[in-house]
């Protein structure tokens, strides 16, 4: 037992060199360290780093993600930094409720260094002072970061204050085969129109991707994303509630399985879409399509849709916890994220397909080059339009709300406490 | 072990284990007061003031009630006919030839099949373009995905019954052939000789004695199934929400604040499954003090 114990306390198996900086921990904070860090040159950064290891808690529910990472990122690390990663399991919620557990624990370091984040998680590990920082600028590649696009400088409305280092961005598509659904609906009325007239071909799911959409809908029917711009308003979400349930009890009847229930996830829906149940699936990614064609989850003539209401479009950001072991490694780290080369590489169809962060017009030769010359899918959907659909997120309070609204909604329940 | 040999240090050994044992459950269930109460844990008060709003908000909550009731009817459910399964298998199959042999150890062939396995497993069957719909499909009984009733994330639960009983039915069986192996054939052969037929010997003599075995089983697999989350989660519906489903989804609430919910919730199960061991417990109790009754005063 007190084997057991011991064994649990110490990170259920962090290396012997995440023992190392354990040992580092008891003298100093993490948060100390990079300060410490953060004002040297980064070649001392480097040169820390080395031998180490760097433990990175993500979301692993994407096998080209995964191969992205356990691949070409962690053989590049180990090549040029000497740096050995271990990508685990970890997103959302379960991040912050292990660093609040680990604070009570009162432990001087906890397992993970690096965190992938965004949106609500990076509000709470805010609010909760469980995020070490400012660090993001001293990557040498910050400095090629798209500093002029919202989507990007801004998380959620919330500004990164250098907490965060961004290392990719996404937009919600809409999923239909073409054989299926030749010409499928570009706005949200008319999206409406076609479930009326297709009952039992269309839902959504319930977790982000599901709330996104919802998101969508109350942007669309609820005076634009202008209307909810600026932090949460109570009044204006109200106004947007409305708009959103409106139109679903309008539709809610014709919803597959008559709206009582909703797909778990979106690898739920892509499998009710593939096996011809849904007629529609949805992501977070406009070209998560290209690569669940790939993987054969999804049928060939599949392709992704924009609705002309507007799509959400966010980036996805890196950072590091109060009580990282080893704050020199996920420097490190989250700068070959951020570098030119590992940037295009994950941009590449045949990757992953995720969008850059940084400005392609900025980056040094023979990246920008590169960039420029690479050659876009021909079923994925085209940048201008990607472009001109874009629209930021709001305040994270609005996706809380619009989530416990729902559920209380499908469940026929009282209306959550504030 | 006689009474006068037991020394106080290894009398004192049993309770050690045990403690030892409960100790986990003991710290996880005042850590889980601690938070419902807004004392430790994610959201919790700022100001570290005792706060009960979280009970206050659990217990109020219709979808908290339908949750219990939906869980403990379809644990009941499939532990029911799991037991079912489990009793036939001991009783049909319980001679030493070889058939029964061969027949009681394909009955266990499911046992390593991990849950998440037999959920993902029964999404894949029992979906509406699964492999029973398919073959509906051949025999032209369904047309189209929706022609096929639905089995998984429906209101019922049957898919969730389904793969909950299919897996503790293996367990449940080879206790029930321990079970029946361990009574012997002394009771039957008794029983014939006072002339019982073969339903009532099942009835008065086989039947009781394995239920008694095999009911401290049957509590574990009820307490299993009501708190089981990766087949809950793949198969059940949005409303009601299983108890353990609706437990994570509000440990994992993007509202920080409202995450202590899920003590709350962590509670309320613990003290159903608590109250299923005492019930059972109970009723051992008393079957010993029957059973002890009889034995007095046949011997008077």
């Amino acid at each position: 037992m007190c084997v057991l114990t011991a064994w649990v306390a110490s990170g259920c198996g962090a290396s012997g060199r995440d023992s190392a900086a354990n040992d580092r921990a008891s003298v100093v904070s993490a948060a100390d360290e990079l300060a410490t860090l953060t004002a040297l040159p980064w070649d001392s950064v480097v040169e820390r780093a080395r031998g180490t290891t760097v433990i990175w808690r993500k979301w692993r529910g994407d096998p080209a993600i995964n191969a992205f990472v356990d691949g070409w990122v962690a053989e590049q690390l180990r090549t040029r930094y000497d740096v050995r990663l271990e990508a685990v399991e970890g997103q959302g919620a379960e991040l912050v409720n292990q660093l609040v557990l680990e604070r009570e624990a009162g432990r001087g370091r906890g397992t993970a260094s690096l965190l992938w984040i965004n949106g609500e998680t990076f509000a709470q590990l805010r609010a909760e002072s469980l995020l070490a920082g400012p660090w993001a600028g001293v990557l040498p590649s910050a400095a090629y970061v798209d500093s002029a696009s919202p989507i990007i400088t801004r998380d959620f409305e919330q500004d990164p204050a250098g907490y965060e280092s961004p290392w990719g961005s996404v937009q919600f598509a809409l999923i239909h085969d073409t054989v299926r659904t030749p010409e499928p609906p570009r706005t949200f009325a008319e999206l409406a129109a076609w479930i009326q007239a297709h009952p039992g071909r269309f839902t959504h799911d319930q977790g982000f991707t599901g709330v996104t959409f919802l998101k969508m809908l109350m942007y669309a029917n609820g005076g634009g994303v202008d209307a909810f711009a600026g932090g949460f308003s109570e009044e204006r979400y109200a106004r947007g509630r409305t708009a959103v349930f409106e139109w679903l009890a309008r539709v809610r009847p014709q919803l597959w399985r008559k709206g009582t229930t909703y797909p778990p996830d979106v690898a739920a829906m892509h499998r009710l879409f593939a096996n011809n149940e849904l007629d529609f699936s949805m992501s977070n990614n406009q070209h998560d399509v290209i690569n669940k064609i790939r993987q054969g989850v999804l049928p060939p003539t599949a392709r992704a849709t924009l609705l002309r209401d507007g799509t959400i479009a966010n980036a996805h950001y890196v950072g590091i916890p109060f009580n990282a072991p080893n704050p020199a490694g996920a420097l490190v780290v989250a700068e070959l994220l951020l570098s030119p080369q590992a940037q295009y590489q994950k941009l590449r169809p045949e990757v992953w397909a995720d969008g850059t962060v940084l400005d392609v017009t900025r980056v040094p030769e023979p990246w920008r080059s590169r960039f420029a010359s690479l050659a876009q899918d021909p079923r994925a959907l085209s940048r201008d339009s990607l472009a001109r659909y874009a629209r930021p997120e709001v305040a994270p309070a609005y996706h809380e709300r619009l989530q416990a609204d729902w559920r209380a909604w499908v469940r026929g329940d009282t209306a959550r406490r504030e | 072990m006689s009474r006068s040999l037991t020394t106080p240090a290894a009398s004192r050994l049993p309770l050690l284990a045990a403690a030892l044992v409960a100790a986990p459950v003991l710290v996880g269930a005042g850590y889980a007061i601690l938070a419902s109460l807004g004392l430790a844990g994610p959201g919790q008060a700022a100001n570290g003031m005792l706060d009960a709003s979280r009970w206050h908000f659990v217990l109020s909550s219709r979808s908290t009630w339908w949750s219990i009731g939906w869980s403990l009817q379809v644990a009941i459910i499939s532990t029911a006919l799991a037991t079912l399964g489990a009793v036939v298998v001991a009783a049909a199959f319980s001679t030493s030839t070889r058939a029964d042999r061969w027949a009681r150890g394909v009955a266990t062939l499911p046992l390593p099949v991990p849950h998440l396995v037999a959920a993902a497993s029964a999404l894949l069957v029992l979906g509406q373009s699964g492999l029973l719909a398919r073959i509906g499909y051949a025999l032209g009984l369904v047309q189209t995905p929706a022609d096929m009733p639905p089995l998984v994330y429906d209101a019922p639960g049957v898919g969730l019954m389904l793969t909950l009983a299919w897996k503790e039915w293996t367990f449940l069986a080879l206790v029930a052939i321990a079970v029946r192996g361990s009574i012997g054939d002394l009771y039957d052969e008794t029983a014939t000789g006072l002339g019982a037929r073969t339903w009532t010997r099942w009835r008065l003599v086989t039947w009781p004695l394995l239920w008694r075995g095999l009911l401290p089983s049957v509590i574990a697999v009820f307490v299993f199934a009501l708190g089981s989350y990766e087949a809950a989660v793949l198969l059940a519906p949005v409303q009601p929400a299983p108890l353990p489903v609706l437990t994570m989804e509000r440990f994992a609430d993007p509202a920080l604040a409202r995450r202590g919910d899920a003590y709350v919730l962590a509670l309320l199960a613990l003290g159903i499954a608590a109250l299923a061991v005492g019930l059972h417990e109970w009723s051992r109790a008393r079957w010993s003090r029957l059973h002890t009754d009889t034995t007095r005063g046949a011997s008077s």
